[in-house]
């Protein structure tokens, strides 16, 4: 396994579409789920509009808490960045905590935090 | 000679070594030659055979040991056995204490005494019996039984017992009022026979016209035109003239099936079943009371092959076609062959039967070796199902399973018909992967990967039965989300139980079916009509009727045709032909969905005429092209180490050896990896001779292995030879 490094992202989103609940051979519960972000950030000095999708895992015991969602909820969700397979190296975030935020119907948040460090 | 004077005793002993074993015996007599002895061996002890009682021996005689027991409650074996077995030996190139060690079972060989009593005699009502009954006013129990088995005619025992007064069975035995039947008068019993069709008449009559002695029949007769029929009846004149029957089935699995339906018809007829399902006990038990002519039908698997048959009229070979008639371990024998060899010594005649005969066979009726029999229609059905080939090329298959099929499937539920799937695949999933890393499972003694078992939540490998629990996290990279690749009957079960919620979904596979009663109990379920649709693996294919199923899908078969040995478009052929002749039997007519990417290939194509003429002179064709069997004769050796380079080294030491000794016409290939390389630990490899000829083969065969026994070689290899090999 390679050494440890730094790999978290913490994103407050609104859940697009959300996977039925699978489980692996094992039997550990596996969601997967697509993510959208809107924002407005800073960037060269200037105020501007972000849009992002991101495909997102939720496998084991948060795998369950994340099958309670529904599509159009806003989270805030912690995790790290992988692979989605050795062929397609598309990142997809793998989720290892999720806070629901209230009063989100409309799925924007006016302020939004990327931290860089957890 | 007079009894003191010690003679020698020749014996087969089951030993890897090609000799025989010369022992010394105060009493032995020329009726000795066919018995079971126990001879001192080494620091030990053995069992073999006596085989010969020669005059003189290489050993001085003050060396040669005495045996310690001649077995002589059973009868020897005769002498056409010991001709039978060491014909065997011969041509399959094997020390004869092996192939005899084959030959018989184990309780026989090891020389215990094995009893013949009939565990089953039939009753009848005697004299004083019958009086009893005409006497008695108030009728006694024990009376109502004797007039009860009066009404019914002689009964076994076990059928006696099924009788409304049977607990007086004991009593009346006591009183002599019941008493054992005689064995020839019983014989005659027929049981109900269903009408011959024109056709099933006309192959009988062949057959019956036949000026008597040895002749090989071929019986080629689609599924479900009534082969069993055939061979019920050529039985019921052999048996009628006081005649043994040997009945050859591929499966173990078909014969408690075959046995009912035997021993419905011929109630007098005491049918010896032989397979290695049975115990020890019954299976020696059986074999002696051949030996001792008191069995009238043996009904067995390959290894029935070798029971001596004093009053043998006619060997019945049922799908002679079946790869299980050959041994795959040890002594690599063909029992159909076999069978042939021994119609031939004994002078009678020998029907094999097939749907789809091996090319072997069907050519060799072609070439006028062998007497052709056919039966091209169906006995009772109208048609033969309809084959169709659904192109799968541009549709996205949900778990394997197409729309076409699913349609197919759910109008057979609303019609209450039975649907069966086939895919030759069991487990869950073939291989269980990780995405992110590339991981796969495998076996760890074996160049295979650990096939996903969902059901009992395990992981194994199908060659050397290695198992584990499924893993929770890929074991290289830690990932959890690991998945099962590709499809196994499990997978296409999970998926029917949903897409079909309402149906009863049935999986059959070896490991649904692990003992004979699984067995009987899915196909009690089946016929009772409380399965709706089943998912099954070959196990489906072969001999059972299920009057309701009235659609067969096959899935996943297109792998075969990509197959690198020669004999697999042949296999993939016979089985789809056999799976397909589950539709529609009885009123109701079939269909046959083949799902695949190649629907235009000549296989399939061939498939859907029900064209197995068509498919065996095409691939005839290209066999002579290649100079592949039956237009050459190929053995094969092995060898097996546990590193392949030593497997290597041996066999290219062969291959020089082999060079030297190769008359012209026997062509010697490269030493090469064999497919499945590592198997249980250990690595292997093989080496092809090939020859147009076969007795050029042979002869070469019996110089070369002679010089491969006197080979030194490490303790760590193995190898042995295949006559006849069905995998190249």
């Amino acid at each position: 396994m390679a050494e440890p490094g730094l790999n978290q992202l913490l994103l407050e989103a609104t859940l697009i579409e959300l996977q039925p609940l699978r489980r692996t051979p094992a039997g550990v519960p596996v969601v997967g789920c697509s993510l959208g972000h809107r924002s407005k950030q800073v960037e060269a000095g200037g105020e501007r509009e972000v849009t992002v999708e991101l495909q997102a895992l939720a496998i084991g015991e948060i795998a369950n808490v994340l099958g309670l969602a529904a599509p159009g909820m806003t989270i805030r969700a912690t995790g790290f960045l992988a692979a989605k397979s050795l062929r397609s190296r598309t990142p997809v975030l793998h989720l290892s905590n999720i806070e629901f935020l209230e009063g989100t119907e409309n799925g924007f948040q006016a302020q939004v935090k990327v931290q860089e460090e957890g | 000679m007079s009894a003191a004077t010690a003679r020698i005793v020749r014996v087969a002993l089951p030993v890897p070594i090609p000799q025989l074993f010369d022992y010394k015996a105060e009493d032995v007599i020329e009726e000795d030659v066919g018995r079971c002895v126990r001879v001192p061996f080494g620091r030990g002890e053995k069992s073999g055979l006596i085989v010969a009682l020669p005059e003189g021996s290489e050993i001085d005689p003050s060396r040669l040991k005495s045996v310690l027991a001649i077995q002589r409650e059973v009868s020897a074996l005769p002498p056409d056995w010991l001709d039978l077995v060491r014909f065997a030996a011969r041509y399959y190139h094997a020390p004869l204490g092996e192939m005899v060690a084959i030959a018989l079972p184990p309780d026989l060989r090891r020389a215990k005494v094995v009893s013949s009593e009939r565990m089953d005699p039939f009753l009848e009502a005697s004299t004083s019996g019958r009086e009893a009954v005409a006497a008695t006013r108030r009728a006694s129990r024990a009376s109502r039984l004797v007039a009860e088995l009066i009404e019914s005619g002689p009964l076994r025992r076990s059928q006696a017992r099924a009788l409304p007064s049977a607990r007086a069975l004991a009593d009346a035995l006591r009183r002599g009022w019941i008493v054992p039947a005689s064995e020839r008068d019983a014989l005659g019993q027929i049981g109900e026979r269903p009408a011959l069709t024109p056709a099933q008449a006309r192959v009988i009559a062949q057959v019956e016209a036949a000026e008597g002695g040895f002749d090989c029949w071929l019986l080629q007769g689609v599924t479900g035109s009534g082969k069993t029929e055939v061979y019920l009846r050529l039985a019921e004149h052999r048996l009628g003239a006081g005649q043994q029957v040997l009945m050859l089935v591929p499966e173990i699995a078909l014969t408690p099936q075959l046995e009912s339906r035997v021993a419905g018809r011929f109630p007098g007829a005491n049918v010896v079943s032989l397979h290695s399902g049975m115990a020890q006990g019954a299976r020696s038990r059986g074999y002696v009371q051949a030996l001792e002519g008191r069995a009238d039908i043996v009904l067995g698997t390959r290894m029935a092959v070798f029971v001596p048959l004093p009053r043998l009229g006619l060997i019945l070979v049922d799908e002679e076609h079946d790869a299980s008639y050959k041994q795959q371990e040890g002594v690599r024998y063909s029992a159909r062959d076999l069978a042939i060899w021994r119609a031939r010594q004994r002078a009678v005649p020998i029907v094999l039967g097939s749907a789809t005969p091996s090319l072997e066979s069907w050519l060799n009726v072609r070439n006028e070796r062998y007497r052709g029999l056919r039966l091209d229609e169906r006995a009772r059905a109208e048609r033969l199902p309809v084959v169709r080939c659904i192109d799968t090329r541009r549709e996205r298959l949900d778990e394997g399973l197409g729309q076409v099929l699913q349609a197919a499937i759910a109008e057979r539920l609303e019609r209450r018909e039975q649907s069966l799937v086939f895919l030759n695949r069991r487990g869950y999933a073939p291989v269980l992967a990780c995405a992110a890393c590339g991981w796969v499972s495998r076996c760890p003694h074996c160049s295979a990967n650990l096939v996903v078992h969902l059901a009992d939540g395990r992981q194994r490998c199908h060659h050397c039965g290695c198992d584990g629990s499924l893993p929770r996290a890929c074991p290289v990279c830690g990932n959890a989300d690991i998945q099962p690749f590709g499809r196994g009957t499990q997978r296409i079960e999970a998926r029917l139980a949903e897409l079909f919620p309402n149906a009863r979904v049935l999986r059959v596979d070896r490991d649904s079916a692990r003992t004979p009663g699984q067995w009987q109990a899915l196909l009690e379920r089946i016929s009772t009509g409380q399965a709706d649709i089943l998912i099954g693996t070959q196990m489906m294919a072969k001999g059972h009727d299920f009057p309701a199923l009235t659609l067969v899908g096959v899935i996943g078969a297109d792998a075969a045709l990509h197959a690198a040995d020669f004999r697999a478009p042949e296999r993939l052929f016979q089985q789809l032909m056999q799976v397909g002749g589950r539709a529609g039997r009885a009123h109701l007519p079939g269909e046959v969905l083949i799902q695949t990417e190649l629907p235009a290939h000549p296989l399939y194509q061939a498939l859907s005429r029900h064209d197995f003429d068509g498919f065996a002179a095409a691939e005839l064709a290209q066999r002579r092209t290649a100079g592949f069997p039956p237009y050459s004769h190929q053995a094969m050796l092995r060898a097996d180490a546990p590193q392949l380079d030593d497997a290597r080294e041996f066999l290219a030491h062969a291959r020089r050896l082999a060079l030297e000794l190769a008359s012209e016409g026997v062509r010697v290939y490269d030493p090469v990896p064999m497919r499945l390389t590592r198997l249980a630990r250990r690595e292997r490899a093989q080496l092809l001779v090939e020859a147009d000829e076969r007795g050029c083969l042979q002869e070469f065969l019996a110089r070369w292995i002679d010089r491969l026994w006197q080979q030194r070689t490490s303790r760590d290899l193995r190898w042995q030879i295949d006559v006849d090999p069905l995998e190249v």
